[in-house]
């Protein structure tokens, strides 16, 4: 039993320094030395929790590609961190058990748009399969920045999925929204007369075959 | 230095819309707009008459696959007990062994694998003054001169194709080098720094 948990903790090292290989040489000419090192401590603490790691090495490229002052970089690397943290407690709370690395990034984004982890974590549970987290939340990010409020864009992509259209019609719901805005409504009626439209549409006869349920009638979906 | 179009300025540049619909106001800028487009897209584009079969035919056969359940995207939830992890870590220590090993040199040229799924976008940004621009993003690692934009003609505006992997990405332009600027088409997000981003979610 010694042997083996000797064996596990040499091979959690060994993964966990060839991260922070990757991260050092990704980072290795683009940015200043004391930000490399907060960012491989960062990525470091934030693969332990599971949480992605890219965007925090992206935000340090971004931040030293548009010359901003060290410290600055690191608080923003610190705070994204921070968000995917926030974004990922979400999203279990929501029922989404172990979530994927592409809806944690989309659940910060939605949190950096404006949206609140409660708005997530509603989207996070109103999202089960065949519909994808990822999917419903980078949506609601991009609704989010295009100036339609959290309860809204919880609302409008809710009503979407619990009406059975299919997720490309998920997806295309920011371009739908768009085309009402652009016709002189603000992001607000847009989105309402969206959530209307959908709601008082006819149920489609095809896939997907397994109907969305309420979050407040769902089991949660955790081991 | 970038000017944003109206929205129903958008229209009429999509077709949704006649330049006699425009309210008298706007009709001088959707005018211009429409000045702005011919000069860029003077080439006819010819499309084979038998593409929409082709499509359609690919569409069919993409339908009926009785593979397609290969290719569909599902959700996999694993249960593991800890003890089974035993012979998966030795496997893993092999693997950490085998990727950490410093790589025999190899004449070979590199394999380019595409993404399994992608999407071709088109930036576009109007520049007056500017000598060269460029979009550095969460797709180019935010390199500044990896991917410039091309000039349409001798005219202000400034475009890029670009084939993007499916998720959310963020970008801004850069012009003459050192402006960094936000897409004014694209919707935005603070990106930390106290500037703005623009978010393309594919």
């Amino acid at each position: 039993m010694k042997i083996t948990a000797i064996g596990v903790t040499l091979v959690l090292a060994a993964g966990g320094l060839a991260a922070q290989q990757d991260v050092r040489a990704r980072l290795e000419g683009r940015v200043p030395a004391e930000v490399s090192a907060a960012v491989v401590a960062a990525a470091t603490q934030a693969g332990a929790q599971g949480l992605p790691v890219d965007p925090l090495v992206q935000k340090a490229l971004e931040g030293a590609a548009k010359g901003v002052p060290a410290e600055r970089v690191i608080a923003a690397v610190q705070e994204l961190a921070a968000r995917l943290a926030t974004a990922a407690g979400a999203l279990h709370d929501g029922g989404v058990a172990t979530p994927s690395s592409m809806a944690i990034e989309a659940g910060a984004f939605a949190l950096t748009a404006g949206m609140s982890p409660q708005q997530v974590r509603d989207l996070a549970a109103v999202s089960v399969p065949p519909y994808d987290p990822a999917t419903s939340l980078r949506v609601a990010g991009t609704l989010a920045a295009i100036g339609v409020p959290g309860k809204q864009v919880v609302d409008v992509v809710s009503t979407t999925i619990q009406a059975g259209l299919s997720q490309a019609e998920v997806a295309a719901l920011p371009g739908s929204i768009q085309t009402r805005m652009a016709r002189g409504a603000t992001p607000a009626q847009a989105a309402a007369g969206q959530t209307r439209a959908t709601a008082t549409r006819p149920a489609p006869a095809g896939p997907p075959t397994e109907r969305p349920v309420r979050p407040a009638d769902r089991p949660a979906r955790r081991p | 230095m970038s000017h944003e179009l109206h929205p129903l300025v958008k229209l009429l540049l999509d077709g949704e819309l006649r330049l006699s619909d425009l309210p008298p106001e706007l009709k001088p800028e959707g005018e211009r707009a429409l000045r702005l487009l011919e000069s860029i897209d003077h080439a006819p584009v010819a499309l084979s008459p038998a593409l929409d079969q082709r499509v359609m035919m690919a569409v069919r056969a993409r339908a009926t696959s009785r593979w397609r359940w290969l290719v569909q995207p599902r959700e996999l939830r694993i249960h593991v007990r800890p003890w089974t992890l035993v012979p998966a870590l030795a496997a893993a220590a092999a693997l950490v062994f085998v990727v950490l090993r410093p790589a025999a040199p190899s004449t070979e040229s590199v394999a380019t694998v595409a993404a399994p799924e992608s999407v071709t976008v088109r930036l576009v940004l109007h520049a007056p003054g500017a000598e060269r621009v460029a979009v550095a993003g969460s797709f180019n690692q935010w390199n500044a001169a990896a991917t410039p934009l091309l000039r349409s003609g001798t005219t202000e505006v400034w475009t890029a194709t670009l084939t993007l992997p499916v998720g959310q990405h963020q970008y801004a332009f850069v012009v003459d080098g050192i402006r960094w600027m936000p897409d004014p088409s694209a919707p935005g997000v603070d990106d930390g720094f106290g500037r703005r981003n623009s978010v393309l979610a594919l």
